[in-house]
């Protein structure tokens, strides 16, 4: 909990990418393309709120680049195949 | 016990995964995107390969649509609508032009107006209306999103319609397989119905034409044809949807990562864990919001 509290400026931008994201995702549901831009750009804006975050903690390694990138790759899979199937 | 070990291994962190649950590893979350691309390949597969059973048509029978929209009249205390067989077919007729000219709206490229297939299949109306869907796995989905809608609802809660007429199509549109339901309103234009049905049948290509005086003729060739076409519909039921399959596996895998998230979270706070990594608490809102999009988004559009 004090790591959230020390970091609350950078969560603050997460959810604001996790909101615009949604917002985007639910306001545009009749443009498919749209959708699918605003998951892509959620994913790549989660990757680099993880290597912004990490790099200004000092603990970024590759293995956790990784981590966002396969996370962020798989929540695109997700949204993108709910997309696809409306 | 071998089995319990096995669940500690996937879902706690421990000295067996390195104290991170090893569905959270990346190349176990890597192998988890394959597999959902994978099914989503199966399912385009299946889907072609079996269409009756892997379909878009899942449970959309006319009669269905017409029962659940006099449900709502009578629920707000107007007079349920009569099936017109006119009706029915220009409907089809109007479905059937969208899928052949590939659009998805209300008047066709060319100008077509929805009132033309009224007057083309002889149906003169005092009063008309239109709704349209597609993509719904069901006719209640599909009259629920019409009546949260204000137009629509207006349409099926107008006081001055009489008849109603549904046309259900199957096909492809701009490339990617649907259903459409049309939903026709009238109310006759002399009071009673006029049916000069044979009128209709030059006119399935819904090449909008007037039709000057009623002829009739007894043999309604085009109503039957569109009976049997909407019955197909009926009869190729789907009895899987690829947008439920979809999304119960996506809030399956997504619940899970979330469970799992919560568990390292807890785990990790109070064992005092130090390890090399991203911040679990980030991944646990990042896939929470994807449980949101897809327990909101829904398959369908209504215009």
């Amino acid at each position: 909990m004090r790591a959230f509290v020390k970091d609350i400026s950078h969560y603050f931008v997460l959810f604001g990418i996790l909101i615009a994201s949604f917002a985007g995702l639910i306001l545009f549901s009749y443009d498919k393309n749209f959708q699918i831009a605003v998951s892509l750009a959620l994913a790549l804006a989660y990757i680099s709120w993880g290597i912004v975050h990490h790099y200004l903690h000092k603990d970024l390694h590759i293995e956790t680049i990784l981590e966002y990138i396969v996370i962020a790759f798989l929540g695109f899979v997700i949204i993108f195949s709910i997309i696809i199937r409306t | 016990m071998r089995f319990l070990r096995l669940l500690r291994h996937l879902f706690i962190p421990h000295e067996s995964n390195n104290q991170k649950a090893k569905l959270l590893h990346s190349s176990s979350l890597a192998i988890l995107a394959v597999t959902l691309i994978a099914f989503q390949l199966v399912l385009g597969f299946a889907h072609r390969a079996f269409p009756k059973v892997l379909g878009y048509a899942a449970n959309i029978s006319p009669a269905e649509v017409i029962r659940l929209t006099n449900v709502q009249r009578t629920a707000n205390g107007l007079n349920p609508l009569s099936e017109n067989s006119t009706l029915d077919a220009a409907a089809l007729a109007k479905g059937n032009d969208m899928l052949a000219k590939g659009y998805w709206a209300h008047f066709a490229p060319d100008g077509t107006s929805p009132w033309s297939f009224f007057l083309s299949f002889g149906y003169k109306y005092k009063y008309a209306g239109e709704n349209l869907a597609r993509d719904f796995p069901d006719a209640s989905s599909a009259v629920t999103a019409w009546m949260n809608s204000p137009s629509h609802r207006e349409n099926i809660l107008n006081p001055n319609y009489e008849d109603i007429g549904i046309g259900v199509v199957e096909g492809s549109l701009a490339g990617a397989d649907t259903t459409i339901i049309v939903q026709f309103f009238g109310t006759p234009l002399s009071g009673s119905p006029s049916i000069p049905v044979a009128q209709a049948k030059g006119n399935t290509t819904a090449t909008p034409k007037p039709v000057p005086v009623p002829t009739l003729i007894p043999t309604p060739v085009p109503v039957a044809a569109a009976t049997l076409n909407q019955s197909t519909i009926g009869a190729s039921l789907s009895f899987i949807s690829p947008f439920t399959s979809t999304k119960n596996i996506s809030l399956l895998v997504t619940g899970i990562l979330i469970l799992v998230l919560s568990i390292d979270l807890i785990v990790v706070r109070r064992n005092r864990i130090m390890r090399i990594g991203g911040r679990t608490l980030a991944h646990l809102a990042f896939f929470g919001m994807i449980l949101a999009v897809i327990l909101i988004l829904k398959a369908g559009q209504i215009i």
